[in-house]
């Protein structure tokens, strides 16, 4: 919804939710903050600014508060400007950045982490480990690159075949970190060769590559 | 921006708005008008009424005779908050003939003219928006039915303490079976160590006595003893419990927990041997016995509560402890010092025992927080916040207030049943003022010291407010649920089961079927959170009544300004 709010025309998006301990849905407000975390990397790794979303708690009696909190969030993104513009994304960058943002927080992979990111912080894992607050930065971070620039390439050649020095240059990225990218593709079976041209090789997705990655 | 995502004009729902005034509370700061000749021309729109108060008889009517007349198929109603008139409405609906949850509620007035007083053009502005998102959303809006569900006529309740059985005899007496389940050999709980019950001047051992024969007595009861939960499933009215004294698993309609709390053990504290140093519960043992006569008794406040790591007071030791001195006093006429941090005296006739207490001649003194007593060789050193001296005071006996703690079982339960703790470890419940015998999954109550140390009179009134809440579900045997529940689409679930396993009500389960694991919703126990939707990453999971298709057209709708 953050994903589609930004694709509708929205500049920011605040979230607010109750106060730690007061979910009136348990740990719901938990789960969200790890989802909004997440969020918030894949969204720098698409060149997005992430504080364009902000998440912010409260109690229900705290009107003052949301006001207080709603007059910031709209006093920072109109300084910020349009989404977009100090990001330097043109609009057709920016829905292909945004879809592909959207598949990888909606993907296996990063539902699968913050669904069990609340047990890992709050409980531990199997082996009673709990994770700290750093820990688990690293490992949003980690994941966000990883999944939004499988979902960007995936994007990306859905229109046409590209090469990945075409892809790299639209990606902002190096060369020799798609091609490992490229090649796990491949294996996993959503890329194929497409054609060689002189010596470069045109990547396409593969028979199943639009749908089976999911 | 594009209409995608919208029904068009010709094919989509007739769709009715009516823009409530609320007498001057709406009118008053927003341009009604405007909003209505707006809302007219919105897509799917065939029908807008301005009313002066929508909720009166004059404006239901006007809804149900416009739904009738104009074939409405959606009703969205702009006026105040779902928490009062949603009901109100949504009835208005049905007497129409027209589902109830083809009524969308846009609020108007707290979100609107109530928070934008000083700007009438942006509130007008505004109550736009919102109306175009509502209408938009109307359009997605799906026809449903309450969801109801049998309840077995039987009430489990775990732990046979004073609670428990308050709350076992209160449901037998209205006529329920009751499997009440104990973990030690006999009923009574932490009671059967207490010596004497004030304010009715009465030995413990009797009450017990006379509770536990009673709880023997009633044919509608069955005690289980020795005996312990190890699963639990099922929802509210279905209930299967499985305990270590039954072979097969007990079914129950609801649960009501009662499982107490322990006295904190205060060891390699202040010398505490159990024979010269002791809890405030082994002195009510020793009370109760002829023998112990000791001269000098010093008893100590606050031992291993109010600090750090168990912030908490305790509530009840001071009164214990009070009514002990005073005990000692009479039976066994030593000295008696009570050193204290505050004194926590609540209630009528506990203030009044504090009175008495120095009447009878107990020595209370004052010892700052920041400066405990110190044991030593059957003296207490003592620093009087008063006096501003230390004091030096000889005991034989010593009396160590300690506090009650959570029950070492607490976080097994919470787990089995799926309710919360607090940050010490007692049960949590749903609401500390609104609901404060349920927890949030139904069909589960909480009363007693489970919950937070609580005295025997307070025990007993939450044990009958339980067996009351509960009994509101036992009696009418049908529990109905607001259809607002997850719906999983079977054929895109792969059973991988994140969702069961995050879940806070318990309420999906895996199922076999043909092809391989699914997961199901059971409808009576879900809550509409949806945690699982969020994290489906097949999107098999909808939520219904906020599906992503409504809510995205109410997002798309709200940046289609013209």
């Amino acid at each position: 919804m953050v994903i589609e709010s930004l694709l509708a025309g929205a500049d920011g998006v605040f979230v607010g939710a109750c106060k730690r301990g007061e979910c009136h849905y348990t740990s719901g407000n938990l789960h969200a903050e790890g989802k909004m975390e997440i969020t918030k990397r894949v969204l720098r790794m698409a060149g997005i600014d992430p504080a364009r979303l902000r998440m912010r708690m409260m109690s229900s009696a705290e009107g003052n508060k949301f006001v207080e909190f709603a007059g910031e969030f709209q006093k920072d993104i109109t300084e910020l400007g349009p989404l977009g513009k100090p990001e330097g994304i043109d609009k057709n960058d920016l829905e292909v950045k945004l879809q592909a943002a959207g598949k990888a927080l909606g993907g296996r992979k990063i539902r699968w982490v913050t669904g069990k990111i609340v047990e890992f912080t709050e409980k531990g894992n199997l082996y009673g480990e709990k994770f700290t607050a750093h820990e688990i930065g690293r490992l949003f971070d980690e994941i966000a690159m990883d999944e939004f620039r499988l979902r960007e390439i995936l994007e990306r050649l859905k229109g046409k075949p590209h090469s990945v020095k075409e892809l790299a240059t639209k990606m902002d990225t190096a060369p020799k970190i798609l091609v490992r990218q490229m090649a796990d593709l491949k294996k996993m079976g959503f890329a194929e060769i497409h054609s060689v041209v002189g010596n470069t090789p045109m990547w396409e997705l593969s028979g199943n590559g639009e749908t089976a990655y999911e | 921006m594009s209409k995608q995502g919208r029904k068009d004009t010709v094919n989509g729902p007739r769709i009715g708005v009516f823009v409530c005034n609320c007498g001057t509370n709406i009118a008053g700061f927003l341009d009604a008008k405007t909003v209505a000749d707006y809302a007219s021309g919105l897509p799917n729109v065939i029908f807008v009424r301005e009313n002066l108060y929508s909720c009166s008889e004059a404006g239901i009517n006007d809804i149900r005779q416009a739904i009738t007349d104009n074939k409405l198929e959606r009703v969205v109603v702009a006026a105040c908050t779902p928490r009062t008139h949603e009901p109100t409405f949504r009835a208005a609906c049905e007497d129409a003939g027209l589902n109830p949850y083809y009524f969308e509620f846009v609020n108007i007035r707290e979100h609107c003219s109530w928070v934008h007083k000083e700007d009438r053009e942006a509130a007008t502005e505004k109550a736009k928006d919102l109306i175009r998102m509502g209408v938009a959303r109307a359009a997605y809006l799906e026809p449903m039915e309450p969801i109801i569900g049998d309840v077995t006529k039987r009430a489990l309740v775990i732990g046979g303490g004073i609670s428990g059985m308050t709350a076992s005899l209160e449901l037998a007496r209205r006529g329920f079976e009751v499997v009440l389940v104990e973990k030690q050999k006999q009923l009574g709980g932490l009671l059967r160590a207490v010596n004497w019950i004030y304010p009715h001047e009465k030995p413990a051992a009797e009450y017990v006595k006379g509770l536990v024969g009673r709880v023997g007595k009633a044919r509608r009861i069955k005690v289980l003893k020795s005996s312990e939960v190890t699963e639990v499933k099922g929802y509210i009215g279905n209930y299967i419990v499985s305990v270590t004294s039954l072979k097969e698993p007990v079914t129950a309609g609801i649960i009501i927990l009662a499982t107490g709390a322990e006295v904190l053990v205060p060891e390699g504290q202040y010398g505490f041997d159990s024979k010269r140093a002791v809890t405030q519960l082994q002195l009510e043992g020793l009370l109760a016995k002829p023998g112990t006569r000791p001269k000098n008794v010093v008893m100590i406040g606050c031992v291993g509560s109010r600090m750090r790591d168990r912030l908490y007071c305790s509530r009840i030791c001071c009164m214990t402890a009070i009514k002990n001195a005073i005990l000692i006093r009479k039976k066994w006429k030593s000295d008696v010092t009570m050193l204290y941090r505050d004194l926590m005296c609540y209630g009528i006739k506990n203030e009044s025992l504090l009175m008495d207490a120095k009447e009878a001649g107990v020595r209370f003194v004052n010892y700052p927080d920041d400066a405990p007593p110190l044991a030593e060789k059957g003296e207490v050193k003592v620093t009087s916040a008063i006096l501003g001296r230390e004091m030096v005071l000889p005991y034989d006996l010593l009396v160590l207030e300690t506090p009650l703690v959570p029950a070492g079982t607490n976080e097994a339960l919470s787990r089995m049943l799926k309710v919360p703790l607090d940050e010490y470890g007692f049960f949590l419940e749903a609401h500390v003022k609104l609901r404060p015998l349920d927890f949030a999954t139904d069909g589960i109550f909480v009363c007693g010291t489970a919950r937070w140390p609580a005295g025997i009179q307070e025990c007993i009134e939450q044990a009958l407010g339980a067996a009351s809440r509960a009994s509101t579900f036992l009696e009418s045997g049908r529990v109905k649920v607001e259809p607002i529940v997850s719906f999983i689409t079977e054929e895109d679930c792969r059973g991988c089961g994140l969702c069961v396993a995050l879940c806070p009500y318990g309420a999906i389960e895996l199922i076999e079927t043909e092809a391989g694991e699914k997961a199901r919703t059971i409808d009576v126990a879900c809550k509409g959170c949806g945690t699982c939707g969020a994290t489906c990453y097949r999107g098999a999971i909808t939520m219904k009544h906020y599906s992503d298709e409504q809510l995205t057209a109410q997002i798309r709708a709200a940046f289609e300004k013209e």
